[in-house]
């Protein structure tokens, strides 16, 4: 009795206009479906934004221990990798470029490490400079790919700023990289999380 | 002539599940309900009829002692879906 209701239910007549709505509109809601909990980018966001100031006040201080604050940035990798493993499983559907987009922010980890590495080894001026630019590859191709224009935002911002360090001096080169974490990161972040939050109160 | 549309994707529920599936890689049971606002005893019968018709795997599993149903399309699916569309335009006359 409950199959025979459902199957009537479901079998309504769709004209053929009908039919090409229903299905621009089911790809449109599928593919505009990024629900990400935006802990990624409040942490990322967070910990450049912390960083880039301390070492920007450590300048004044110069206090030598400070001089350690970037392996912050190491250790936010455990929460990091906890959060992404915790994502994963609580997500409801993989969309294609998923894989793509990890694929992209594991080989930007791996690009930032190497480029710390080169950088201690060699005094290479205006490192703000190179950091900046490798920081808006990632974030604009998010953006990009997931049609979120906040990231899109954000990874030109750090182009921006890539250039405007340029005419800088140090101390107040490492201030762009404070400011393209909370444009890149923090501030899609919040949006994100907002967004998520809001999502997750209708669905309960 | 117009060919007959495909009387499996010819519905609206299954129509908008696959047209969900066709564009990600794989979905939970409770996404496609959200997202076509369907019921979960409709949705199950049409997916079961998806299921019979080779056009999307069905795998079942736990996830947090629930259960849980993943939904992915095939390769005939995939075809099937292609083909409705194609035979949806030469109806409605729409040219590519």
């Amino acid at each position: 009795m409950t199959d025979e209701r459902n199957e009537q239910e479901s079998d309504q007549e769709l004209s053929g206009r009908e039919s090409l709505e229903l299905i621009a509109r089911m790809i449109s809601t599928a593919k505009r479906d990024y629900r990400d909990t935006g802990v990624s980018g409040l942490l990322w966001g967070s910990v450049i934004t912390f960083c880039s100031l301390v070492t920007f006040l450590n300048s004044y201080l110069k206090w030598e221990w400070l001089g350690y604050i970037w392996f912050l940035t190491f250790a936010a990798v455990i929460p990091q990798v906890i959060v992404s493993i915790r994502e994963s499983r609580n997500r409801k559907h993989k969309a294609y470029e998923d894989e793509l987009m990890g694929g992209i922010w594991i080989s930007f980890a791996i690009a930032m490490f190497l480029l710390s590495w080169y950088s201690s080894v060699y005094q290479v001026p205006q490192e703000a400079c190179l950091f900046l630019v490798i920081y808006g590859i990632p974030t604009f191709t998010t953006g990009y790919a997931r049609r979120f224009r906040p990231m899109i935002i954000g990874g030109i911002a750090c182009w921006v700023f890539a250039i405007l360090s340029t005419f800088s001096s140090w101390p107040y080169t490492i201030l762009y990289p404070a400011a393209a974490a909370q444009l890149a990161w923090f501030i899609p972040g919040l949006i994100l999380r907002r967004r998520y939050l809001k999502a997750k109160r209708q669905h309960v | 002539m117009f060919k007959d549309l495909n009387p499996i994707l010819h519905s609206q529920l299954r129509l908008a599940v696959v047209s969900i599936l066709i564009s990600v890689k794989e979905a939970e049971f409770t996404y496609l309900r959200e997202k076509t606002g369907s019921t979960a005893g409709n949705l199950s019968v049409q997916i079961n009829k998806l299921k019979e018709a080779g056009y999307i795997d069905v795998s079942k599993s736990f996830k947090d002692n629930y259960p849980q149903t993943i939904c992915k399309i095939t390769a005939p699916g995939v075809a099937a879906f292609e083909e409705y569309v194609k035979d949806l335009q030469s109806y409605l006359n729409i040219k590519k």
